[in-house]
């Protein structure tokens, strides 16, 4: 058996994630709302009123609470000599390993809701694909970047 | 070093002039039938003399912007780099060092030919999405391009940079100029008739009717249709079989065209790929940049014994789109190995696969099931007593699926993974390790349940990566091939190695 990457994300991605959930719930709060007022005008079925309500908590409690949760509890990577392993996903989990030969570059971004919370992402890009590690600390990212573009020119192929 | 100024053949004005032409003339035709339709309706005063002195203007304009790029362009070699001096209006200069030079391809077209001329593609490393760097030479002389290669050569043996190159270099002594795979007549056929050309001359069909959407009548054309359907379902049936004909009888016209006298060669750790008998095209291939070699049967061919090799290319614009080139377009199986073994010398060709387990078999049609579960219950819901007929699609579904699972197998050799499976053809591929830029291990709750994982690879084709998905093995193999994958520990030795250079 493999053992599992050892670091995990920010705490603080947890919470990023969770207000991504927010406004996702907030726009299907708002087809709701459409579809709840498309009924006061046709129909104006009752049970339906509480169909609407329920999904809409339904993914209220999917986007805010569980697969944040559990997408945090998957995310781990762990930075080696050799390579990167990243291991992530919600219902089906991925596990990705790339050396560090392959590294061609690596970069660090921080959208507006990240900076707020002083995170970054970290995307690493070999020649033909592209591995991000989402949320963490920027000083943390910025180091990460460092450490990995230095590995990376160290690193030597084993061929 | 000569700084003597080439130019190229003259006859490259007429062929820009062509190719601006060829760009424009379904616009130009919509244009004109428009013109000839709606325009005779209301006047044929002088108003319709105009547009086509437009055109008169426009088609001297082309002729003489085509003569004058041909005499501003110019090509020297200087400084171990290929200069271009070229532009219409403004005048540009372009230098590419030979040794960043990747490849250069020649094209015969018509206009080639008769004066023994070949168009120069040169390619360079990168090149990336801009296609920065690259230039083509429309027209100029064999020995001119020879001239160039020379060059290009003699540039490159000047400075052997890496190691690599030395050891190429005592490689290129034994010249193999002897093709390695020639197509028969017989392969071609068949090639041309089971190629699925027909859905590209469909798509152009498809093109070339939305060009001229906006003239067809189609009120019309829908009140003739209601009286040709009168005429009975057998004439229709005859006439959609007659157009699939056509379109067929021109797939393999085309396919014969174009792959007319199919031959590879291998030359300096470089395939040769010549093919086509109007245009004659030369791909050159280094070796060095193929990623992967892939053999696809697809199920009608595997039947009579045929398949088709594919190799994946790095970075450049041979072919275009992407850079999956037909190596083998068609050949009989047992015919691949000979061929593949004088190109590449070092691949293991009967690898001993190791299949997934048994277990993992369900997974290989359940997942369909649920889609086609809601489909066909439409079906039956709406259709009543022919819809049961979509039930075929469980016992179909669940066929194939068994067959997926009886194919999909990996093996590793060495330094050598070799993956194999089935969507709908056979595909085997064969990948270098070091050739590989990451690698994935994939699993559902329910793999994980039952043990089973899925390899994704990924190798760099063209600009971008070509995924290749080896589904459901067992959990142990799966992490076997992670385990190979994974870079080694450097030892002791290496380290030492490596501190000098930090």
């Amino acid at each position: 058996m493999r053992t599992e990457p050892i670091n995990r994300i920010s705490e603080k991605g947890l919470r990023v994630w969770r207000i991504y959930g927010v406004f996702q719930t907030l726009i299907a709060l708002l087809v709701g709302v459409g579809a709840g007022v498309i009924n006061y005008f046709t129909g104006d079925f009752f049970w339906l009123y509480i169909v609407i309500s329920l999904v809409v908590l339904l993914i209220a409690y999917l986007l805010i609470y569980l697969f944040p949760k559990v997408r945090w509890i998957r995310w781990r990577y762990e930075v080696r000599e050799q390579e990167i392993e990243l291991q992530h996903g919600l219902f089906v989990v991925k596990r990705t390993l790339v050396p560090m030969v392959r590294v061609q570059h690596v970069d660090t971004e921080q959208g507006p809701i990240l900076r707020k919370y002083d995170l970054a992402s970290i995307t690493i890009s070999t020649a033909a694909t592209n591995h991000t590690i989402p949320a963490l600390i920027t000083a943390e990212a910025d180091e990460l970047r460092e450490r990995i573009s230095v590995l990376a020119r160290v690193a030597e192929d084993d061929v | 070093m000569s700084n003597e100024r080439y130019k190229l053949h003259p006859i490259s004005a007429v062929i820009h002039f062509v190719k601006v032409l060829k760009e424009m003339i379904l616009p130009l035709i919509v244009v004109v039938v428009v013109n000839g339709f709606g325009g005779s309706a209301d006047s044929g005063g002088w108003s319709s003399y105009i547009t086509y002195g437009i055109y008169g203007v426009v088609l001297v304009f082309l002729l003489v912007s085509g003569i004058i790029k041909w005499k501003r362009f110019s090509y020297w070699f200087e400084e171990e780099e290929l200069r271009i001096e070229y532009g219409l209006f403004v005048k540009k200069k372009r230098y590419i060092p030979f040794e960043r030079i990747q490849s250069l391809n020649y094209t015969e077209g018509i206009f080639h030919r008769p004066f023994g001329l070949v168009k120069v593609k040169v390619e360079t490393a990168g090149g990336g999405p801009t296609k920065e760097a690259e230039a083509e030479l429309t027209a100029i002389t064999k020995e001119a391009a020879d001239q160039i290669k020379k060059e290009m050569i003699r540039a490159k043996n000047k400075q052997p940079v890496e190691m690599d190159n030395e050891v190429e270099v005592q490689e290129v002594v034994k010249e193999q100029k002897r093709p390695v795979f020639k197509m028969s007549m017989k392969d071609l056929f068949v090639l041309a008739s089971t190629s699925g050309g027909v859905g590209v001359f469909f798509s152009g069909l498809a093109v070339f009717a939305s060009q001229f959407s906006n003239v067809i009548p189609y009120d019309i054309i829908y009140d003739e249709i209601v009286v040709f359907i009168r005429f009975g379902a057998l004439i229709v049936a005859l006439a959609i079989f007659l157009v699939l004909l056509v379109a067929w009888i021109v797939s393999v016209v085309i396919t014969l065209i174009n792959y007319y006298d199919f031959t590879i060669r291998v030359e300096d750790n470089e395939i040769i790929i010549t093919r086509g008998l109007l245009e004659k095209k030369k791909i050159t291939l280094p070796l060095s940049r193929i990623q992967g070699v892939r053999v696809v049967e697809n199920p009608l061919r595997q039947l009579t014994g045929y398949a088709t090799v594919i190799v994946d290319s790095a970075g450049g614009s041979l072919a275009e789109k992407d850079e999956k080139i037909r190596i083998l377009p068609l050949v009989k199986k047992s015919k691949i190995n000979p061929v593949l073994e004088q190109i590449f010398m070092d691949l293991h060709l009967e690898p001993s696969f190791t299949k997934v387990p048994k277990r993992s078999r369900k997974f290989f049609y359940r997942l369909d099931f649920l889609w086609i579960i809601p489909i066909a219950a439409a079906v039956i819901y709406f259709f009543y007593p022919y819809g049961l007929l979509s039930l075929l699609l469980f016992p179909l579904s669940f066929l194939f699926g068994i067959w997926q699972h009886r194919t999909a197998a990996y093996a590793v050799e060495g330094q050598q993974l070799v993956m194999r499976y089935r969507i709908f053809s056979k595909v085997t591929v064969w990948m270098e390790k070091r050739r590989i830029q990451s690698m994935t291990e994939r699993a559902t709750y329910f793999q994980k349940k039952k043990n089973v994982s899925t390899i994704i690879t990924t190798i760099k084709s063209g600009v971008g990566g070509a995924i290749t998905t080896v589904p459901h093995l067992d959990k142990a193999d799966a992490e076997k091939i992670l385990n190979w994958y994974e870079p080694m520990k450097p030892t002791k030795m290496q380290i030492e190695k490596e501190q000098p250079l930090n």
